[in-house]
């Protein structure tokens, strides 16, 4: 009774993380209290899409006539809907999952997102041969995990056709929040052309869906406020890149319709809630091509997860969430009214929307749709650096300046070069750096050349509180708290005038063999966008820990986006054994070469 | 409202020599023959268990709150206005995406209210186990209980305190 310590002197994360770890999970039957947790409430089973309850499921797929957006049309169905039905499990148990095809073309299915053996990924030609048409393939895998997650095909182009669906498993234990409702939000992008000519049209005419290309009006407007040469220059510039500043997304809404649960903006599905409740919102962009900016005007989100992980709580107003990423957010809706779920695609042509309501039937107003924007000059970082912006040259510590590709360094434009603050890096000691012996920066450390506190193109940063991978932050370290033995560089490259997309500059029909990681080794795996586009790169079989500059609590995804000119990093515990897919995540960016193999042995 | 909150700053006292000192040395400390009850009170990542209290009006509580989660929690009491002014200070201060902002709050232990009064606070690290007590008011019906560190409170930290009696 003495003297309980009511907090008044700071502690290090270390010693908190101890004191957690030292009462643990033991103590609340130490205080004899039921976990609440053991009550059912706060999980509801009602999908747009229907659901198919594990640990034993059976799934055909089929190609049939579905209305999508009204219009009668030709997808990929799954149990008889498009996008497919929820698939729920839980930790712990042994999934049965039977998927027979029905196509007249072999199919598959992966399972996004999950740790499972190299024989369960469904990924044809790598983890196994795929399901032939008529064929029945069982895949069985142990669920070590929870969170949520979605499956799709990893066949051809057959993602486009609705071939997808989300995949919620239930945790074991308490997650580290509560809530009353759970709505699952699965965001797609449907065209009612065919995948296969949307491939044609982006590699015969590069933005070909663009329609909102600079025009000569734009050229005129830009004289007027920069001068004639400045704005000459900068049309140089993007021309020599092959590429416009207004390539924000190479499929558009000029074909896309953006579905919310496989229904149009003008459908409105509905998710109900109570006022009062606390409700759990599992968002997943399931969409071929399309980033979304997710809002719900007049209501705050709490992110809880990422990537199906949870992080500490982080209150926003808005998040970008990447094409395969997934986020958990809790909203509470205190009036009996409508608000409007709201996701704009990146590019601005369009969005997908949905209503948040206490009973069917009502609608809140749609809000203004913002401006396209401008790809800047930081989009060219990466194309030598006369293109960075003076924040991020100082940013730049001395020893990554020598540990830099020696190609990086010629290209480097001279005189900012000698425009940097040389006495504020002659004063800078590799120590306060959190610099290794090895040269490498301590593990958990953000990149320089990294922008983690931006969330990208057409984000107004005043305008409302947006989610960045900063933010991001788990509650404990991951088991592996090894520094990492070696660094894997490699960069993202294309060619969006000829659609040609790469990893090193090499599409995988041209690289000889995979990339090798030694079994159980702790590697750092460092991606450079040297493209101006954003390309969200997914490592199946293992966690990529982004090194978002949180330390040993940095967070831990299965998709990570890099912005263009962006270069960030993630820690790989390379326990695995087996060839993974290591893609960009953009279906027509992997179909045309963005794909390599990961190997561990 | 504004009677409401100054019984409840009256009504708080802490046992914890440390915290009444910091405050003016304004509480006189309770002996264990005042506390009617003793609460024990689990604050985990992110939620309390209990979820919800009932007390009689005038009674006088012992809260002794175990921290077993990862982060640093506090136990507020007040009523729901004044706890949401208190979540948009908390997040102020914190300022957003800096670096470690979310968890960077100072650990005040006595939280503003929303009309200038104050609210019985307490800041708990992980791992430690802190008392707090407290005499519920006359003339309220209900009250909350919350953390209100930014996004915890939002993750489930929070509890209704029903005082019908």
């Amino acid at each position: 009774m003495a003297s309980s310590s009511v907090i008044t002197h700071p502690l290090s994360r270390r010693q908190i993380l101890k004191g957690g770890a030292a009462l643990g999970l033991g103590s609340a039957a130490a205080l004899g209290l039921r976990p609440s947790w053991a009550n059912p409430w706060g999980r509801t089973n009602a999908y747009a899409k229907g659901v198919e309850e594990g640990p034993e499921v059976a799934l055909a797929i089929r190609r049939e006539s579905l209305p999508v957006a009204g219009q009668q049309t030709h997808p990929i169905s799954i149990n008889g809907s498009s996008p497919g039905p929820l698939i729920r499990l839980k930790e712990g148990q042994d999934a049965v999952l039977r998927v027979t095809n029905l196509l007249d073309e072999p199919t598959s299915i992966h399972w996004h997102g999950l740790i499972l053996p190299p024989g369960m990924d469904g990924v044809p030609g790598l983890s196994f041969a795929g399901i032939a048409p008529g064929e029945t393939f069982t895949y069985r895998f142990p669920v070590r995990q929870n969170g949520t997650y979605w499956y799709h095909s990893h066949s051809g182009l057959q993602e486009q056709l609705g071939h997808a669906g989300p995949l919620i498993i239930d945790a074991a234990e308490r997650e580290p929040f509560r809530y009353d409702r759970e709505h699952v939000l699965l965001l797609t992008d449907w065209t009612f052309e065919d995948p296969m000519s949307v491939f044609r049209n982006l590699k015969t005419a590069e933005g070909y869906y663009n329609f909102q290309e600079r025009t000569i009006a734009d050229f005129f407007a830009d004289v007027r406020e920069k001068g004639f040469a400045a704005t000459a220059e900068m049309r140089g510039m993007w021309a020599k890149m092959r590429m416009s500043s207004r390539d924000i997304a190479d499929v558009t809404g000029s074909t896309y319709t953006y579905l919310l649960n496989g229904h149009s903006p003008e459908e409105n599905w509905t998710a109900l809630f109570k006022a009062g409740e606390r409700v759990r919102l599992r968002v997943i962009n399931g969409s071929a091509m399309s980033y979304f900016d997710v809002r719900i005007p007049g209501l705050n989100m709490t992110v809880v997860a990422a990537d199906g992980q949870p992080v500490q709580p982080v209150p926003v107003d808005e998040f970008r969430i990447a094409v395969a990423e997934t986020y958990d957010v809790l909203v509470m809706p205190e009036d009996n009214t409508a608000y409007t779920l709201f996701a704009e695609s990146m590019d601005r042509s369009g969005y997908a929307r949905a209503t948040l309501a206490p009973r069917e039937g009502m609608a809140a107003e749609i809000p203004e749709r913002r401006q396209i924007a401008d790809r800047g000059m930081e989009a060219m970082g990466a194309h030598g650096m006369a293109g960075m912006d003076h924040s991020d040259m100082e940013s730049m510590d001395h020893a990554n300046m020598q540990g830099m590709d020696h190609s990086d360094m010629e290209s480097m434009d001279h005189a900012n070069m000698q425009s940097m603050d040389h006495s504020s890096l002659g004063g800078m000691s590799d120590e306060r750096n959190g610099m290794k012996a090895s040269g490498m920066l301590a593990a958990g450390a953000a990149q320089p050349g990294s922008r983690y506190d931006q969330a990208g193109i057409g984000i107004d940063p005043d305008a409302r509180r947006t989610l960045v991978y900063r933010d991001l932050k788990a509650f404990t370290p991951w088991t592996d708290r090894r520094e990492p033995g070696r660094e894997l560089e490699l960069h993202l490259t294309g060619n969006m005038e000829r659609y040609m997309w790469s990893f090193d500059g090499k599409k995988f029909s041209e690289v000889t063999g995979p990339l090798h990681f030694d079994k159980d080794e702790r590697l750092r795996l460092i991606l450079v966008n040297d493209t101006m586009m954003e390309h969200p790169i997914h490592l199946h079989g293992m966690w990529m820990e982004l090194e978002n500059g949180q330390g040993e609590l940095i967070p831990r995804k299965h998709t990570l986006n890099v912005k263009p000119g962006e270069r960030v990093s993630a820690l790989i515990t390379a326990d695995a054994e087996g060839s993974w897919a290591f893609h960009c995540h953009l279906l027509y960016h992997m179909d045309a070469g963005m794909f390599r193999v990961v190997k561990v042995s | 409202m504004r009677k409401t909150l100054l019984a409840l700053a009256l009504g708080l006292t802490t046992t914890t020599a440390f915290a009444a000192g910091e405050h003016g040395g304004s509480h006189a400390t309770v002996s264990d023959a005042d506390i009617d009850r003793t609460i024990r009170f689990e604050a985990g990542d992110m939620w309390f268990d209990p979820e919800r209290l009932d007390i009689t009006p005038g009674e006088t509580i012992k809260f002794e709150i175990a921290n077993t989660g990862n982060l640093e929690h506090e136990f507020v009491i007040g009523d729901a206005e004044a706890q949401e002014a208190h979540r948009k200070m908390m997040q102020e201060m914190s300022g957003d995406h800096g670096d470690g902002g979310h968890g960077n709050h100072g650990g005040h232990d006595m939280a503003e209210g929303k009309h200038g009064g104050s609210m019985p606070a307490i800041t708990i690290a992980p791992g430690e186990t802190a008392e707090l007590v407290w005499t519920a008011p006359e003339n309220v019906g209900e009250l909350e209980y919350a953390c209100n560190i930014p996004g915890h409170y939002e993750a489930g930290m929070s509890g209704n305190i029903d005082l019908q009696g």
